[in-house]
C-alpha cells in the first residue's frame, strides 16, 4: 500500500523555486508545480522537494 | 543567476551523507551536542511553540522527543536534504519549500556551515516564521578544526613547497551577527562555545568527520596530492604539534549559536530620538548642566 502525504503537511508545502502552491497527483504520487513546470516525487508519503530530483512536466500536463 | 561564489557542491554533500546514514549513530555526538544545547536554551524561554521545523535528522531520535517536550509542540516537521529516514520532507535548506508564516520555531542544529548562500537561507527561514517566531541555529564555525587546517598546511608545504585550502573557511561569531541583522531578525543574539575533543590520532578524527558525512569540510580534490604521503605527513605533524604529552591529539570545535525573532510589533523597539517624556537628570535626582558649563569640583 502506498502512503499518502499528510494533509497537514500538504497545507504548508510550496514549490521551493516559485513559492506557489502545489497540486497533489495521488495516482502518480507527485506534487506538481505548474509555474515551475516540475513534478516533485513522493516516496512512501515523503515529498522529495529537491529541484534537481523533480521531473520536468510535459507541455500538456501543465494546468494554466 | 547566483552572484555569490559556490563553495560547496551540495549534490556531493548529499551523496556523502547518504553513504554515512547507516553508521551515523557512531559519529553524531557533535550533532547531538548542538541539539541538546539548543533544547537547553529553549528551557529559558517561557512560551510554547505549537508548530516547529527541525532541519536535519542526523541526531539521536531521543532528542526529537526532548525537543517536542521542551517546546510543547503540536506539529513537528523534520526535514533532511540527504535521506528519507525519520523525516517528513526532503528539503535542501537553500531551497526552502514552506509557505510564509508557517512556523513558531525553526531549529537548525548542524547545517548552516555548509550552505553556500547563508544570508539567503536565513532570509528564507525568516519568511516561513510567523511574526514573533524564533530561529535557533548552531553550527561549527570560527576556529573549528584549526589544528587540522594547520597540520595540512604544514605537511603540504614540507612535501611540495606550497599549500592549498584543505579545510573550508568557517563563519565566525562576528560575521554571524552581521548576517542575522542583514537577514532582518529582531533581537539577534550570537554566541559561541568551544569544545575540545581528543582522539587517538589524526586518522580517528578524519574517521569521525567521514562518519558524519562532513568530509566536505575538506577540499581534497584539485592537486592530486591527496594520497598517502600527504595524509601520513599531516598525521605526524598533527601528533607533534597538537598532542597532550605526546599522547592523544586534540581537535577544537567552536560551535556558533544564533538566535533571532521574526519581527513583530510587540517586541521592544527603539524610540525616536528626541521623543523622551522625562529628563535623565530628574530620574537620577541630580542637577542638569548644559554642555560647555561643566562645574569644577
Amino acid at each position: 500500500m502506498t502512503q499518502t502525504v499528510d494533509p497537514k503537511l500538504l497545507e504548508i508545502l510550496v514549490c521551493p523555486l516559485t513559492h506557489a502552491l502545489l497540486r497533489y497527483d495521488v495516482a502518480r504520487q507527485e506534487l506538481i508545480s505548474d509555474q515551475a513546470g516540475l513534478a516533485y516525487p513522493v516516496r512512501d508519503g515523503i515529498p522529495i522537494m529537491l529541484p534537481d530530483e523533480a521531473r520536468a512536466l510535459e507541455d500538456h500536463e501543465v494546468k494554466k | 543567476m547566483a552572484s555569490h561564489p559556490l563553495i560547496f557542491d551540495r549534490g556531493r554533500i548529499r551523496r556523502q551523507q547518504q553513504r554515512t546514514r547507516n553508521r551515523i549513530q557512531d559519529h553524531n555526538f557533535l550533532i547531538n551536542w548542538n541539539l541538546e544545547a539548543i533544547i537547553d536554551r529553549l528551557g529559558d524561554i517561557k512560551r510554547s511553540f505549537p508548530r516547529i521545523l527541525l532541519i536535519g535528522s542526523r541526531h539521536d531520535p531521543i532528542l526529537k522527543k526532548k525537543l517536542a517536550q521542551a517546546t510543547r509542540s503540536e506539529l513537528m516537521i523534520i526535514t533532511d536534504a540527504c535521506h528519507d529516514d525519520h523525516i517528513s520532507v526532503r528539503m535542501d535548506e537553500e531551497f526552502i519549500c514552506f509557505a510564509p508564516s508557517t512556523f513558531d520555531l525553526i531549529v537548525s542544529p548542524f547545517s548552516l556551515h555548509c550552505v553556500n548562500d547563508v544570508p539567503g537561507t536565513l532570509i528564507q527561514m525568516r519568511r516561513i516564521l510567523k511574526p514573533d517566531g524564533l530561529l535557533l541555529a548552531a553550527f561549527p564555525g570560527g576556529d573549528s578544526l584549526i589544528e587540522l587546517r594547520q597540520s595540512f598546511m604544514k605537511a603540504e608545504i614540507s612535501l611540495r613547497g606550497g599549500a592549498q585550502m584543505r579545510v573550508h573557511p568557517f563563519i565566525d561569531k562576528q560575521q554571524a551577527a552581521t548576517l542575522m541583522q542583514r537577514a532582518g531578525y529582531a533581537l539577534p543574539v550570537v554566541d559561541a562555545e568551544r569544545l575540545t575533543v581528543t582522539y587517538d590520532n589524526a586518522f580517528r578524527l578524519m574517521q569521525d568527520l567521514r562518519g558524519m558525512g562532513e568530509t566536505r569540510a575538506l577540499h581534497m580534490g584539485e592537486s592530486g596530492m591527496t594520497g598517502k604521503a600527504l595524509m601520513m605527513t599531516m598525521a605526524r605533524t598533527y601528533q607533534n604539534d597538537f598532542s597532550e604529552n605526546g599522547g592523544r591529539v586534540k581537535a577544537t570545535f567552536e560551535m556558533v549559536f544564533l538566535s533571532g525573532w521574526a519581527p513583530h510589533e510587540s517586541q521592544q523597539q527603539p524610540l525616536r530620538p528626541g521623543s523622551a517624556q522625562s529628563r535623565l537628570a530628574a530620574a537620577l535626582g541630580t542637577t542638569e548642566y548644559g554642555t560647555g558649563d561643566i562645574p569644577r569640583s
